[in-house]
């Protein structure tokens, strides 16, 4: 202390000719001027031999003034530049394959670049090649966390084209099934961004909770997670028996494990700091940004395609759509929580008011027939071998059609040219907006803040590289 | 839904940078009255995060007490806690299995009729749907006149198990059997020919039937 | 009793005895990694490994096989028999026997005709599957002989 004030005071001296110093704060800092060992410093004698006239005083050399021995040296500058640090793609917690190139200075992130492509399967351009039939199992693998939606907003795509309504159950059966993978999708961005900023623990007992219904969706379509359960037309099989009683089993006992969760989390000053106030996004820019889903919805914009322009079952069943406040990852997460919850809302009024009936449209030259009357009747034999051969056509047009999948609006625009295969499908997958987003979110937040906002922003790059 | 409806007064607060107040209250007509403007009461929308901490005295030392006490940290570790006393989720796999379903999508397989003869019949229908093009079929005429194949490839490492295969399948040949321990240390062996399907077929034949008998009523 | 927790000490106890003694449940606890309480034998496969049901264990631990003694440590999930595979995965409450299409398979003897044993997952010994043509061969290597003198080819395909 007393050295620091001994260097200000004696540097202070000529602060009024040299601005170097202001410029150079840590040259103040950094100057010891305790050495241990003995320094001579030229003293007045020694000095004196240089004043006056040194060397020979004639006309201009006479005019010249000698500096002062302890003048400050302006120090040389030096070019400095950020570092980049590669995050991912074996990063655990950049969600699969992204490449995050950082620009730091210190800890602080100053430009974020997300690189994509590394999941890249050209399935928009596969999907050109396969009947309509063919091209949902494609759906499952884009957004590999919420594979129900992806084949629901298919199929409504593909019965806008054919003009075509489904019978109510399969309707209900739709969106009973949209909102368990609500939850399974919820489960996974709530219990893997808890998992990135250190909160292991409820990662497990959601995932206990997420095999559960896994185990439905294995149920009703023979698969743990690629479904290819609902088509167009409606869905392929009508739940086995037991199945609707193991749902609400299941959907009665999951709001209390989200309440430990929340006991855990919500009132947590860990992850309320790790959180609240980090990678705030404001309702305009939520806007300018393309965004979607929970990422709109957590900065105030009241916007759920569900409510706003309800498909399958979802006009019929009551729900309130959350609303965050600060749009920040604590009111996304927030949301996120109260999204299950509405959820069960809405599995449990499905379950109560499931109607009797058939599950596919009557359509037979759009579905194919049951077995048994593929093997008694000729005609549906026929029509089983048209369709799994050839498909079916679908009239010539194109739709947008956007469905409120868990992480936001997935679209599909299919233009279809009167043949059995779509001339094109594009695919608007919400992850790949909010990520786009990221240089604008993470910028200026720190390199544990990035952590968070991609574990907020809920990619998965099945949609985001396709 | 007009624009205005969208815009929500959360927006134009955060837009005006006056986001510190959240619950807000206006006075309305009546003098003396306020209500509150808000978060605003829209059924069918919900608002998490819209309350402002109170301010009243024994509201803020009841937070300062949380913050002092740990009390939400602790009731977190005692919800930690109490799972270890619970259950374990486990289970102990080559001894214990998870449950399955009748309709599961497994390993594929070739099925005989009771006589011993091979349903297939090479109609290709399973070959024509294959998203994945994992499938491979040559037919050619039996010595008995019977249509049949020389050749059933599947390319168990391209198959996407989307069971569309076995839901083409005319004769109920071609299944998607229950097994899905069929994991192999090389690439090769999982490029199945016909006598390894029909092979599989022979094995699992109890399980596949009773699969299908349970599932008859939906199929 | 129950504050000092003296029924879990004796239900330990039980679990022991009921496994076959000290050494025999140490020698089980090294196979098989569990203890497990009152199991009622159902039944035994054809392979020698017995399936055991308790239903005091939540779903998904309730039903257990034990596998032969002779694979000592070599047991595999593929050794469980397709007969008992629905029974273990909670496919059906059914026994083999008990239940219809198994029975009948199993009683028909056209079935026993062509049905193959079980087999356990081969991949990684000498005995694995290994892919080859199914398809005779359309084109032959010219023997250096010419059409003539060559034996009228087998048409038993």
């Amino acid at each position: 202390m007393a050295s620091l004030l001994n260097v200000l005071l004696r540097k202070s001296a000529n602060f009024g000719q040299n601005t170097a110093l202001l410029k150079n704060v840590p040259a103040i800092y950094n100057v010891n001027s305790e050495r241990k060992a003995h320094r001579w410093f030229p003293d007045a004698e020694y000095v004196k031999q240089f004043e006056g006239i040194v060397i020979y005083p004639e006309g201009f050399t006479a005019m010249m003034k000698h500096p002062p021995y302890n003048s400050v040296i302006k120090p040389g500058e030096k070019n400095l530049r950020n570092m980049i640090l590669n995050f991912g793609p074996q990063h655990p917690a950049a969600h699969g394959v992204l490449r995050l190139v950082l620009e730091l200075d210190g800890e602080t992130v100053r430009a974020a670049d997300p690189h994509i492509g590394l999941l890249h399967r050209g399935t928009e351009k596969l999907i050109e090649y396969k009947t309509y039939t063919q091209a949902l199992p494609y759906f499952d693998r884009l957004d590999y966390v919420s594979m129900m939606c992806n084949e629901q907003c298919y199929s409504l795509a593909v019965e806008k084209l054919l003009n075509i309504d489904i019978p109510l159950r399969a309707k209900y059966i739709r969106t009973l099934f949209a909102e368990i993978t609500r939850i399974l999708n919820h489960i996974m961005a709530v219990g893997t961004h808890a998992l990135d900023v250190g909160a292991l623990t409820p990662f497990f007992w959601l995932f206990e909770e997420r095999e559960k219904m896994m185990e439905f969706y294995e149920r009703v379509s023979g698969a743990r997670m690629h479904a290819a359960y609902i088509r167009p037309g409606g869905v392929s099989l009508d739940m086995p028996l037991g199945l609707m009683d193991d749902i609400y089993e299941f959907s009665s006992k999951f709001a209390e494990r989200l309440d430990e969760v929340e006991d855990v989390l919500t009132t947590n000053r860990i992850w309320v700091q790790r959180t609240k106030d980090i990678g705030v996004v404001s309702a305009q820019d939520a806007l300018n940004y393309g965004f979607s889903g929970v990422m709109l919805r957590g900065s105030g914009i009241k916007w759920d395609l569900r409510k706003t322009q309800p498909y399958d079952a979802y006009h019929l069943v009551d729900f309130d759509v959350p609303i965050g406040t600060n749009g920040d990852c604590y009111d996304r997460y927030l949301c996120r929580v109260e999204e299950m919850r509405q959820s069960l809302r809405i599995i449990e009024q499905c379950l109560n008011q499931m109607p009797p009936g058939e599950v596919k449209t009557d359509d037979s030259k759009l579905t194919p027939p049951s077995r048994e009357e593929m093997k008694t009747s000729m005609e549906a034999l026929i029509h089983h071998f048209k369709l799994f051969t050839q498909g079916y056509q679908v009239p010539p047009g194109s739709t947008y059609t956007a469905i409120e999948a868990p992480k936001g609006e997935f679209g599909v625009y299919l233009v279809s040219d009167g043949g059995s295969k779509p001339y094109r499908c594009k695919i608007k997958a919400p992850g790949f907006a909010h990520l786009a987003a990221l240089e604008k979110i993470g910028k200026n937040s720190m390199l544990a803040d990035i952590v968070a906002i991609i574990g907020t922003l809920d990619v998965v790059f099945g949609e985001i590289d396709r | 839904m007009s624009l205005a409806k969208i815009f929500s007064l959360s927006s134009r607060v955060r837009a005006a940078g006056a986001n510190t107040v959240l619950v807000r209250y206006a006075s309305s007509g009546k003098e003396g009255q306020v209500e509150k403007v808000y978060p605003p009461n829209i059924p069918g929308y919900k608002y998490v995060n819209a309350v402002d901490p109170i301010m009243a005295f024994k509201e803020m030392s009841d937070r300062a007490a949380q913050t002092i006490f740990w009390t939400e940290l602790a009731r977190g570790f005692a919800v930690t806690l109490a799972h270890i006393f619970k259950e374990p989720a486990t289970i102990n796999y080559p001894f214990e299995k998870g449950p399955l379903s009748p309709r599961f999508r497994g390993e594929h397989a070739l099925r005989r009729y009771p006589s011993g003869e091979e349903r297939c019949i090479a109609c290709k229908l399973c070959e024509a749907i294959c998203p994945a093009q994992a499938i491979t079929i040559e037919a050619e005429e039996r010595k008995d006149g019977s249509r049949r194949t020389t050749r059933y490839d599947i390319d168990m490492t391209k198959c996407i198990y989307c069971g569309f295969c076995q839901e083409a399948c005319p004769v109920d040949a071609i299944v998607e059997g229950p097994n899905f321990e069929f994991s192999t240390e090389t690439h090769e062996e999982l490029l199945y020919n016909k006598e390894k399907l029909l092979s599989n077929g022979d094995k699992w034949e109890s399980e596949i039937a009773s699969n299908i008998r349970a599932d008859h009523l939906y199929r | 009793m129950s504050l000092l927790a003296l029924d879990k000490w004796a239900k330990l106890v039980t679990i022991i005895s009921q496994n076959g003694g000290i050494f025999k449940s140490i020698y089980k606890l090294w196979r098989f990694d569990t203890l497990k309480w009152n199991g009622k034998l159902v039944g035994t496969d054809s392979l020698g490994n017995k399936y055991y049901e308790n239903p005091y264990y939540m779903l998904g631990r309730s039903r257990w096989v034990e596998y032969n003694d002779y694979v000592r440590w070599d047991y595999d999930a593929t050794q469980i028999t397709p007969e008992w595979y629905g029974w273990l995965h909670y496919k059906t409450d059914r026994l083999p026997h008990e239940d219809p299409a198994k029975y009948c398979i199993s009683c028909c003897a056209w079935y026993q005709k062509w049905m193959l044993p079980p087999e356990e997952n081969l991949s990684g010994t000498e005995l694995a599957y290994y892919p080859y043509s199914t398809v005779r061969q359309h084109i032959q290597v010219w023997d250096g002989k010419s059409v003539c003198s060559r034996p009228t080819p087998c048409v038993c395909k």
